[in-house]
Order: C-alpha cells, then structure tokens, then sequence
C-alpha cells in the first residue's frame, strides 16, 4: 500500500498525506460495483451544497443584512448585479433541490437498510446534517425579507411559545426582539452564512468519513468486504476513482439539465420555490391571504397542525423528526435490501412515502374540516409506519399480531372518542377507515398468509 | 366509500395540484386567460409610456433604473428624457414617486399605492390584467367606481378617460344555503371614453406587458441563455455518458 512517490508530490507526501488521502477515500475506496439509479444522490447532495456556498458567496457581496435595505438589495441583486439573477435563481432553487436530493438520498437508506449496523453513526451524521440543512433553509428563508419570510417566521418561531414556562423566553430569545425586527435578521444572516454552514460542512465530512470507515452499502444488502480476494480488495468492489467519479459526472450532467430548466425556464416553480406572496415586502400590518411554509418543510407542518393542542403539536412535530434519528434501532431485522424483504415491508414503505407526499400536500393547503381530518389519519400512519417496521424486525406469532393490532387500533379509536375535536363527527367516522385498513394489511394479513411477512434469502454476493 | 372517493381526489389534486396566484376574487372566470408577449417590443414600449403617464404619479417602481428600462425597451436616452422622465431626476435613477407616502397614505384611503417593480410579481399578470378591466361605476365609493377584481378598491379608475365608464350587470342566483345572491353578469359601457373597445383593450394588455417585464427584467435574457445552457448541457451529457461507458466495459 505504501507506494513511495517522488518529486515534488513526494516532498509533499513526507509532509502532508496527500497521495494516503487520495488512495483512501477515492483511489483504493472500493465502492460496491452495483450501485443503481438511486445511489447517484450522495454525490449530488454535495454538488448541491457547492452551488449553494459559491452562489452564497456571490449573494452576500451584494446583499445588505438590514430591515430597511434587505429588500432592496435582493431586487437590486436581480436588476443591476451583473448576472445577479443567476446567482439568485441558482440559490433558491438550490435550496429546494437540496431537500429533493436528501429525501431521495433517505428514501435510499430507507429501501436498502443503508442505516443498519454496522452504519448506525453514518445515518445519524447524515440526520444531523438533514437537521442542521433545516435549520439553514428556515434562516435563509428571512433574509429577502418579502412577507412571506416575516410571515413564515413570524409562525415557526412563536412555536416556541407553546413550550410551557419558558416558551416566550426562549421565543424572545431568538428573535432577539418582542417581534421579528432588524435584530433578527441580522443574527440570522450571521448564522445563516457562517454558523450553520461551518456545522454542516464539518457534519459532510464525518458523514464521509463514517461512510469510508464501514463501508458503502449497495441494492442487494451485502457486505462487499466479506468476499475478499488474494490481494485484499472486495471482488465486488471497484475503486470509488475512477469509476464512480465518471459515473457521478455523468449523474451530475443529468441532474443539471434538470437544476438548468427550473433555474432558466421556471424559477418560482409556480410558487412552490418562490412564494408569489414574497415579492412584497415584509409588512406587520399586511398578513398574506394564506401562510404556507416552503413545500421541505410542509409534511411536519400538517403533523403540528394535526394535533389541536399547540404544544402537543410542538411535540409531535418534534418527534417526527427526532424518530427518524432512531430508525437504526427500529428496524432490527438483519436482512436490509428491499430487494429480499417481504411484501409487507415494501408495502409498509410504499404507504410510507405516499403519507409524506400527502403530508406535505395538507401543508400547503389552508386547513378545511377535511382536511384537518385527512391531516391526523396521516399523522397516524407517519408514526404507525415506524411501529410497524419495528415489528417486522422479527417473525411473530399470532397472538402478537393480534394484540398489537388490537392495541394499536383501540388507542386511536380512543382518541377519536374523547379527544378528536373536529367540527363535523361524520369525517371522523369516514376517515377512521385510514388507519384501521392500514393496521388490518400490515397486522392481521401476517395471520393469515404467513407468506406475505416472510423474508426471502439473501445471496452470498452482490448480484447485478 | 366516500372517504376513500375524497382521498382519490387528493392525491389527484396532489398530483397536479398547483397553487400560484390562487387568491380567488368576484371576477374568477369572467377573462379569459392572458398571454404576456414580452418579445413584442413595441407593445412594451407603449407599456411604458402608459405607465409613466398614469400609473407612475402615486405607484413608484423603486427597484428599476429609467436607463435599465430604456436599455431593454430599445428606447434613447433623449428620447427618455423628454417622454418618460417628468420630473428632474436623472437617466439613471430609479424610478421613484416624488409625491410623499404620507400624503399618497391619506389620499388613497388609508392605502399606500403599492411599489409595481414588485406588487406586480406578486399578485400576477391574469391579477394585473383583470384589476385594469374591472372598474365600473358605484357612486357609493369615494371616487365613483368599484373594481369586481378587488372589491371595494382604493383606486380611482385612471383610465377612465380612455376606456369611459362601464356599468356592471349582476343578476341574482340561489346559492347552495338557499338564499339569493347577486352574481356578476357582464360590464356594459354607460359613457363611452375615447377609445374604443379594441383599442382600450390593446392598452392593458401593453400596460400588463411591460408591467410583467418590470417586475422581472432578466425574463428578457434568461430563457434565450437557458436554451444555450442546455444546448451545451446535452453535448457535455452524452460525451460524459460514454466515458462513462468505456470506464464501465470491463466490469460485470
């Protein structure tokens, strides 16, 4: 391994481990050889992040941190900045592509049990940036200073009011101000531009180093580096230089041409990457008809507004986030590609991703009875997928099936007596039919066609 | 059964659910949709002229330069000067209102005339379009004329003299909690201005124009260097997709 190097790149090696940096992370990083389509989201996460810090760079030039000129300078960025436009464009839209990129990036790890041991740190690096990515789009969001940036902030920040005792300390706290004001923008300028991208930087790189540690996963679930051959490479494993740089250039090539048609065809995306309402400015006296937050963050925006209790929604918003951290101990079962799982798993993801797309529709939308109702049915089946997945871990008999259905359905049922507020009891009853078809397929079919819970064989390589 | 026909349409509604400018006002469906034509130069021209004249005086456009509008529109600097700049500020100042907020505040109902380099964009062309096409006449507003599009405006109809003054026509319907309740029918023009129907038409669809390319100037550029952007995005895909490839051949 310790090829020597000479010239100046050897006077540097006795220095600096350059070429042993090189060797480890890119030429001598064996990759398994049968990454597919959904494995080309890691590499573009960090493209992503690049656009963002360089365009970032350029924005701050121009932009000026201050309630009176904010504004202004972003308009002043999208007319008389040379190229300024671009720069503007390519930032906003990054920051819905980002997200787009890390759901698909998760939804990987979801399929192909990419968080299973030994990779329990990776995935919580990875949730730890996913948190620190929420927080920077929140505070970037202010910083045009439009109304819907005052408005939006204006709600997510009073959350914190719901925390009792000292909600409203914590709330002033970070507004540094009674209201959202000039103190606030420029405290979250500043994290906005250094904080949180220094965390999320030094996050990728022990996400990375993490991931090069252990090993990447791949589609079939299998270990590469058990099946060594004399030399001690995986046979299924090719070196991440130069094969999966090729293939993530030719990956980044794709996903440009997509960034390229928003950035210079559709850039507010018909109001989802640009809310229409942000092109005034902010104003205390003029709310927006209807305050939706970005489309990223609207699937945990229905679960806070699921719940009628405000701080009780605070916490269910909380934890629908915070359980994601725990997935690596939810799910137990060892085989970990989708590929070999049973029906029910992949049923249980399906309905899974069906739920955050339906999740992030209700936030979208001003709450109507229906919806309301629709919102608490999803919010159930957000939480249920993870019970749900925490009982596949292992085969069960009949008695723990049933009880746990009974459980399960009895305790919404429950709530749907004394506490489910809504204003027309007939939904109730209509909508109820959600979460018990969905406990009846992923709790009681397992009772009677043993088959569709069980798992298949998992090969000894990787296959394709 | 119904739940589950509601829950259908959601995810139909998801699937090409699209809330742009979705704020719902008297006039939904009474015009048809608009075409913003900003490759029309000439329109966009005679959009600005109509907006320095009549829009210009209490709404100001703060975030454009006169230069930058002239520059885009094909229009000289003394050409600018002496049709688009009425006061003495400078080819390449913005295009501010010199008339004081405070007053435009009191005048205008408590309202302060939004800034149309933004508003525009905010609210929309289809908005813009169907604002300037609604005023008719109601004498119980304090400048004689009421707007279907925005109910109980603070506008005064500014191109009335040009369009005349239309009446609204409603007739009244029974809504779904059984009572009756009027509902817009047709304008109809009770004093006719100097242009015709026609020709006032050609004007706010000019005025929506050149308002839609204000509210944006780089519209003008940005889909021309995404074609080229693109182009080369293409070239540099599929060379990179047979590097890809040859890299690939020997791995199975």
């Amino acid at each position: 391994m310790s090829r020597e190097t000479r010239g100046l790149l050897g006077w540097i090696d006795a220095r600096f481990p350059l070429t042993k940096m090189w060797r480890e992370h890119l030429s001598e990083y064996y990759a398994p050889k049968n990454f597919n389509f959904w494995y080309f989201f890691g590499s573009l996460a960090l493209l992503v992040l690049v656009i963002q810090i360089l365009s970032g760079i350029f924005l701050t030039m121009h932009y000026k941190p201050d309630a009176d000129l904010a504004f202004a300078s972003v308009e002043h960025i999208m007319r008389d900045v040379n190229w300024g436009w671009l720069i503007r464009y390519m930032h906003s839209t990054g920051a819905s592509f980002f997200f787009i990129v890390v759901y698909l990036h998760m939804f990987r790890a979801l399929m192909y049990g990419s968080f299973k041991n030994p990779r329990e740190l990776l995935w919580v690096f990875g949730m730890l940036i996913y948190v620190a990515l929420m927080a920077e789009a929140f505070m970037g969001y202010l910083l045009p200073w439009g109304n819907m940036s005052y408005w939006g902030a204006q709600v997510i920040i009073n959350l914190f009011n719901t925390i009792p005792y000292v909600g409203e300390a914590i709330s002033e706290w970070i507004r540094g101000d009674f209201v959202i004001s000039d103190a606030t923008l420029n405290r979250f300028f500043s994290l906005h531009v250094i904080a949180m991208p220094l965390a999320l930087l030094a996050l990728v790189v022990g996400h990375i180093l993490a991931l090069h540690e252990v090993g990447s996963n791949n589609p079939d679930g299998v270990e590469i580096k058990k099946n060594k051959n004399a030399d001690g490479t995986p046979v299924d494993g090719v070196p991440f230089h130069p094969y999966y740089t090729v293939k993530d250039i030719f990956g980044a090539v794709v996903f440009l041409v997509i960034f390229s048609v928003v950035v210079f065809f559709i850039p507010d995306m018909y109001g989802y990457f640009l809310e229409h309402a942000n092109f005034d400015p902010a104003s205390a006296l003029n709310t927006p008809e209807h305050i939706a937050p970005i489309w990223y963050f609207t699937p945990f925006y229905t679960v806070l507004r699921a719940i009628p209790d405000p701080f009780g929604g605070f916490v269910g918003m909380s934890l629908s986030i915070i359980v994601l951290f725990f997935l690596p101990w939810i799910d137990r079962n060892p085989v970990k590609s989708i590929r070999y799982r049973s029906f029910l798993f992949k049923f249980n993801l399906i309905v899974f991703a069906i739920t955050f797309f339906i999740l992030g529709y209700l936030g979208l939308n001003a709450v109507t009875p229906l919806y309301s109702q629709l919102a608490l049915r999803f919010t159930e089946l957000y939480f249920l997928f993870f019970v749900v997945l925490w009982a596949y871990s292992r085969t069960h008999g009949r008695v723990f099936w049933i009880s746990s259905f009974v459980i399960l359905l009895g305790a919404i049922t429950l709530y749907d007596f004394f506490m489910n507020t809504s204003e027309s009891p007939e939904l109730i009853w209509q909508t109820w039919g959600i979460p018990a078809a969905y406990l009846v397929v992923t709790l009681l079919l397992p009772c009677v066609l043993m088959q569709l819970s069980q798992d298949k064989e998992v090969p000894e390589r990787v296959t394709s | 059964m119904k739940s589950s026909v509601k829950l259908l349409a959601v995810i139909t509604i998801l699937t090409c659910g699209n809330y742009a400018w979705s704020a719902g006002t008297g006039a939904d469906g009474v015009f048809e949709k608009i075409h913003v034509d900003l490759s029309d130069k000439t329109s966009l021209q005679r959009g600005a002229k109509y907006f320095v004249n009549y829009c210009l005086s209490c709404h100001p456009a703060k975030h454009s330069r006169y230069q930058r509008v002239a520059d885009d529109l094909g229009i000289s600097e003394s050409l600018t000067k002496d049709n688009l700049i009425f006061t003495d500020q400078k080819f390449g100042d913005l295009m501010t209102v010199a008339m004081k907020r405070e007053d435009a505040t009191k005048w205008f109902l408590g309202i302060d005339p939004p800034d149309l380099s933004t508003h525009a964009r905010a609210i929309g062309p289809q908005a813009v379009y169907e604002y300037m096409k609604s005023f008719y006449a109601d004498d119980t507003r304090p400048f004689g004329v009421n707007n279907l599009h925005l109910p109980n405006t603070a506008m005064p109809h500014v191109l009335i003299n040009l369009q005349g003054l239309q009446k609204a026509v409603f007739h009244e319907e029974v809504g779904k909690n059984g009572k009756e309740h009027p509902v817009f029918d047709r304008f109809e023009i009770s004093q006719p201005g100097s242009l015709s129907e026609e020709e006032y038409e050609r004007v706010v669809v000019d005025i929506v124009n050149f308002l839609a390319y204000l509210s944006e100037p780089a519209q003008l550029v940005r889909k021309k260097i995404g074609i080229g952007v693109l182009f080369f995005l293409a070239v540099l895909g599929v060379l990179t997709y047979f590097m890809k490839k040859n890299y690939w051949k020997d791995i199975h």
